[in-house]
């Protein structure tokens, strides 16, 4: 195994372990998540095909906006008694650094989406049994990318007092076409895909993620630095 | 406790003549400097105190070289690496231990020592084989499998000086210690500061108890405002007193004082 891979599995793997033994956080961010899908759920009323309708763009505001919540406290932990400094003093490649928290966030991602995913059919009435994998693709897709332009984001503000703030500010600008691309596909998917769009949603969601990866893992650095 | 931990030697061997040296370096945050201009060099395997007041640039010094700080004028190298273009290559031959202990509270002792191993390139056998001697060596065996968040500020000291001798670096910076430590805990950095001279490890170390360091100290370095005020003992040379900045004088900056930790 490289060393890079190994660092960057280890910093994971930590993370994971971190987030399973406070479970408390990672409760209430999925129990967050849930709560935007009910109470948007309440705002649009209760005819059915109307949900329906609206089912992607949901479920995807409500994995963003919790993504956000995820990630960012992927980085908190480090702020723990001067790990972040720590961390910074390994003789590691930075890059190895952003693929370990990034690696994290993508797992976070992945987890809230297999959660909220069948919490949206359930609400909203949605079939998921017919576009399982397409689904599956695009929530992999999407996860991807999210974790990628957050983790960079998460480092440069953990150190700030307004780091709750500053995140989604900085954050929900860069992700809008992942965000359009992911709902365009997701409904595609669950419309059985009548205009063939979702290879071109698809093609989109890779191309943002790996974009957004390669420019992350070059630019993770300044955000460690002094 | 075990002894023998402390006689592994580094894992890269400096080659310069100057373990570390700066020169004309100077730090400042706004307007204020924490480092006026200072010149110093260190000789290998040279274990020298820096000494002197909060405020005086100890800290900063430590920082810096670390690679955790940039200097803003002035050079500072390690083993003839540039901190600031090097930065990678110089975290291979540093350790520094820092206010902070920087563990993870979520995760156990062993744990914490394993991610450290895993993050300092040890091989896994490697690791496997001296992280229980390290656990020995600061003597948290028994509390190994316990949470780090349960541990009081003295056992999250140890476990950080024992993450500082799992790596096995060339030059090791300690900024105070002895904080938080009991007796033994102090005993404890004594005899790591011997051992560490004795298998030719280079340590610069911050503390304002130049008492507690007893006669493993080759040499001293007195800081004040910023500025060397005195240099005394063997392993390191450098200029002394305020002027020892040539471009921008000191006088046109105002050290800081009484800063947190130097």
């Amino acid at each position: 195994m490289s060393r890079d891979l190994a660092v960057a599995l280890a910093l994971a793997r930590k993370d994971a372990l971190a987030e399973l033994r406070g479970r408390v956080a990672t409760g209430t961010t999925l129990f967050f998540g849930a709560l935007v899908l009910l109470l948007f759920g309440f705002a649009l009323g209760p005819d059915a095909d109307r949900l329906r309708q609206a089912a992607p763009g949901l479920l995807w505001l409500a994995i963003v906006f919790a993504g956000l919540l995820a990630v960012g406290r992927l980085h908190e932990s480090e702020t723990e008694d001067g790990a972040l400094e720590q961390l910074s003093l390994y003789p590691v490649g930075r890059h190895a650094l952003y693929a370990g928290k990034a690696l994290a966030g993508f797992v976070a991602m992945l987890v809230l989406g297999a959660v909220l995913l069948p919490v949206m059919a359930l609400l909203y009435g949605v079939d998921l049994a017919s576009a399982l994998a397409p689904l599956a693709l695009v929530l992999v897709l999407g996860a991807a990318g999210f974790a990628a332009v957050a983790t960079c984001y998460a480092a440069l503000t953990v150190r700030m007092r307004s780091r709750e703030l500053l995140l989604p500010l900085l954050v929900l600008p860069v992700v809008a076409p992942l965000l359009l691309a992911a709902v365009k596909a997701t409904a595609g998917a669950l419309g059985g895909d009548p205009f063939g769009e979702l290879g071109a949603w698809l093609a989109l969601l890779a191309a943002f993620a790996v974009l957004m990866l390669v420019a992350g893992a070059a630019t993770y650095r300044f955000a460690l630095e002094d | 406790m075990p002894t023998t931990i402390f006689l592994a030697p580094p894992r890269r061997a400096l080659e310069a003549p100057s373990a570390a040296d700066v020169h004309d370096l100077a730090r400042l945050f706004g307007r204020s400097a924490a480092l006026a201009g200072i010149t110093l060099a260190v000789e290998p395997g040279r274990c020298i105190a820096l000494l002197g007041p909060n405020g005086a640039g100890k800290t900063t010094l430590l920082r810096v070289l670390a690679t955790l700080l940039r200097p803003t004028y002035g050079t500072a190298r390690v083993d003839g690496l540039d901190v600031t273009t090097n930065g990678a290559q110089v975290r291979e031959r540093v350790a520094f231990l820092s206010h902070a202990t920087g563990l993870y509270g979520d995760l156990t002792a062993r744990e914490n020592l394993a991610f450290a191993a895993t993050m300092l390139g040890l091989e896994r056998a490697e690791a496997r084989q001296r992280i229980p001697e390290v656990l020995d060596a600061v003597g948290l065996r028994s509390a190994a499998d316990r949470r780090v968040a349960v541990f009081s500020a003295g056992m999250r000291r140890r476990l950080a000086i024992g993450r500082t001798i799992l790596g096995r670096p060339s030059l090791v910076l300690l900024d105070e210690p002895h904080a938080a430590l009991d007796a033994d805990g102090q005993a404890l950095v004594g005899r790591l500061l011997a051992g560490w001279r004795e298998v030719g490890v280079t340590t610069l170390v911050a503390s304002h108890h130049a008492d507690l360091l007893g006669d493993v100290v080759d040499g001293s370095v007195t800081l004040a405002n910023g500025l060397v005020t005195e240099i005394a003992g063997q392993g390191v040379h450098g200029v002394t007193g305020a002027g020892a900045r040539t471009d921008t004088g000191p006088g046109e900056l105002t050290p800081l004082r009484g800063a947190a930790g130097s």
